[in-house]
């Protein structure tokens, strides 16, 4: 993205008074929200501020927690040092799970274009993106079509709350959905509002050849 | 454009206004609807041009840059700059020594974060009452609280008051075990010249938007007085993956914003003293005790009821507290409960689900309670009998505006008729009855 476009986006911010992810009248983070569904082919998506906060969320989100193992091949050694912090066991095999327990994608200046082909190619029910490398600091996002993910994942960011409808309030009737640990895990709307314009910006490059299909 | 700038000024004070029917029954309201809204964080032009070099700079020199200003600031040895105050509380308990299964001491009394962090941490909180009149961790309480197993005693500066750091620390220097300040709603704050987040052997605070010191809407820092808890912690995020790092964006905000943050500290301190001396003139109110060389920052601004100086002791304090929150917000002063429950009875600690199947709380069953809110008699008593300023006092809020907060105090003050006819009709319950609030 042009330094001119990332000034303009948070100049646009700043001077809108609204930068705190709790406030009533933000527009940042629902409109990346619509942006990453749209694109994604998602019903929901989770906006949170790092990628290790994504995992977590992709995995509260289904109900995984300390003491559980999940099919999952492939991590990284800082992946499954987490998912170990988080008391989770990962194994490469399990014929028993039907599908990895979460997919990941990162998402950068070059590689941003590609978010519908790489979303339509995850087949786990919660899609761990991360964002971080398009340079606006820590954030990523979980998309997934499963209500109940959206759910918890939504209530581990926020104290066990879930909407400004609900805000604030830990009692609830689904207290199932409600995690035990519960973190700050939101995102700014600055940097929100950059990754929207990044996302918005990143389109296909044009072939070079101009040649017919 | 959308613009948080006012779209016109209140009008002066008008004694006349102090005689009218209370606006819950019919009269006008001291401040006027349209007039209510109060701006904060304050964003200025020099924010949004500090924001802007930020991005011909590294991410990292930008977060670096901001954290060591605020550490030098602050008068803390260390400093790790991290995404949120949860996350700098879980840091500084980490870099202070705290293991897993270990007790950490907690009020009863806080956001629920400082509790969560312990959690975090994979510790288990223990929960002891507050002081009556400083509402933060009463020392005695956190003494008789102590066990073989306690490895740290988290006090609270609870709305910027600082703690009695001076029992705290000698009662941890007496059992060997760290001092870790949750200091998230006590920048500036001070005792004796010391500033919050420098006492500690480690001390976590947020920096979120709508704190005092705001950040471009998230983040948090994490103090340290030696270099090895300081080592402690950065070593920890590694070796478990955990990504806890500050957005640039957030801090190039946070080090606009630091430059004036004396300025802003100084009205706040104008506007509640303005506010408080009015307060106990009208009897019904008190306002927020501070203890002698103690600065309160007041992120948030109690507000006590006296119900027998107005001649309203025959009735329940929670009573009065809902009918004067009432003719309080129909004069258009926005106060709020701000929590209504003892945090360990809120869900989290009544299930204790920690990370999944109890843990944390499996490692040491004996730390663990199942409290009830009479556990905690002094914080139960405090949030029955108080209300709470937030965000409309810890703006700097214009001069005619803090006059008027102290005329709507005083309007309703002088109508204890109405309290105790709101009282008669009402259907008030206990705050504990009700669904528990965070905030």
């Amino acid at each position: 993205m042009e330094l001119f476009d990332t000034a303009t986006v948070l100049t646009r911010v700043l001077t809108s008074g609204v930068v705190m992810s709790i406030e009533k009248n933000d527009r940042e983070l629902p409109g990346l929200e619509r942006l990453l569904t749209k694109r994604s082919g998602r019903a929901h998506a989770v906006l949170v501020n790092s990628r290790s906060a994504a995992v977590h969320s992709a995995l509260a989100g289904q109900g995984i927690g300390h003491g559980d193992t999940v099919h999952r091949p492939g991590l990284d050694a800082k992946d499954t040092a987490f998912l170990a912090w988080l008391g989770v066991r990962a194994v490469e095999e399990d014929p028993g799970a039907p599908a990895c327990a979460f997919d990941h994608i990162a998402l950068d200046a070059h590689t941003a274009h590609r978010l519908p082909e790489l979303a339509a190619g995850s087949t786990a029910p919660a899609l761990v993106v991360d964002l971080t490398p398009l340079g606006f600091g820590p954030a990523a996002a979980v998309l997934t079509d499963d209500p109940a993910i959206r759910s918890r994942a939504e209530r581990l960011k926020i104290f066990g709350a879930h909407d400004l409808r609900t805000m604030w309030t830990q009692e609830e009737d689904a207290a199932d959905l409600v995690p035990g640990v519960q973190f700050n895990y939101r995102l700014s709307p600055l940097v929100a509002a950059c990754v929207r314009m990044a996302l918005s910006q990143a389109v296909r490059p044009l072939t070079s050849t101009g040649a017919a299909q | 454009m959308i613009t948080d700038f006012p779209k016109s000024p209140l009008p002066l004070p008008d004694p006349a206004e102090l005689s009218g029917e209370l606006a819950a029954f019919g009269g006008g309201s001291i401040i006027p609807k349209e007039l209510r809204r109060t701006v904060f964080p304050v964003i200025t032009k020099e924010d949004v041009f500090t924001l802007m070099l930020a991005q011909r700079q590294t991410p990292e020199k930008v977060v670096a840059d901001f954290a060591e200003s605020y550490r030098a600031t602050v008068g803390a040895n260390f400093a790790l700059p991290t995404a949120s105050g949860t996350s700098s509380l879980h840091l500084a308990l980490v870099g202070a020594g705290v293991r897993p299964g270990d007790e950490v001491i907690v009020p009863a009394f806080t956001f629920i974060a400082t509790a969560q962090a312990v959690v975090a941490a994979h510790a288990v909180p223990v929960f002891v009452d507050i002081d009556p009149r400083t509402y933060c961790m009463d020392p005695a309480a956190a003494a008789a609280a102590v066990t073989e197993r306690t490895r740290a005693i988290m006090p609270v500066h609870v709305h910027g008051l600082p703690a009695d750091v001076p029992a705290l620390r000698a009662l941890a220097d007496r059992h060997g075990i760290a001092l870790v300040e949750d200091a998230s709603h006590a920048h500036s704050a001070s005792i004796g010249g010391q500033v919050a987040g420098s006492f500690g052997d480690a001390a976590g605070q947020s920096l979120m938007a709508d704190k005092n010191f705001p950040l471009g809407g998230e983040g948090g820092i994490a103090f340290f007085r030696t270099e090895e808890a300081h080592r402690r912690a950065a070593d920890y995020v590694r070796e478990h993956g955990i990504d806890y790092e500050m957005s640039w964006v957030a801090a190039a905000f946070g080090s606009g914003q630091l430059a004036r943050l004396p300025y802003y500290d100084a009205v706040r301190a104008r506007n509640a003293e303005l506010l408080g001396k009015a307060l106990d003139e009208t009897g019904l109110f008190a306002p927020p005790h501070v203890p002698e060389g103690h600065v309160h920052a007041y992120n948030m601004y109690r507000i006590g009821l006296r119900p027998e100086r107005v001649g309203l002791e025959d009735l329940p304090v929670w009573a009065v507290k809902e009918a004067v929150h009432e003719l309080l917000v129909a004069e258009g002063v926005p106060a709020r409960e701000w929590q209504n429950t003892p945090i360990p009875c809120h869900l989290p600690f009544r299930h204790r689900d920690g990370f999944g199947g109890g843990h944390p709380f499996t490692l040491n069953p004996s730390a663990v309670r199942d409290h009830r809110p009479g556990d905690f008699p002094v914080t139960v008593g405090m949030l029955e009998s108080t209300l709470v300023l937030c965000r409309e006092l810890r703006a700097p809020v214009e001069y005619e505006r803090a006059l008027r907060y102290a005329d709507a105090f005083r309007k309703v003050a002088a109508r204890p008729d109405a309290i105790r006819k709101l009282v008669a009709d009402g259907d008030y319950r206990r705050p504990y009855e009700k669904a528990a609030r965070l905030g």
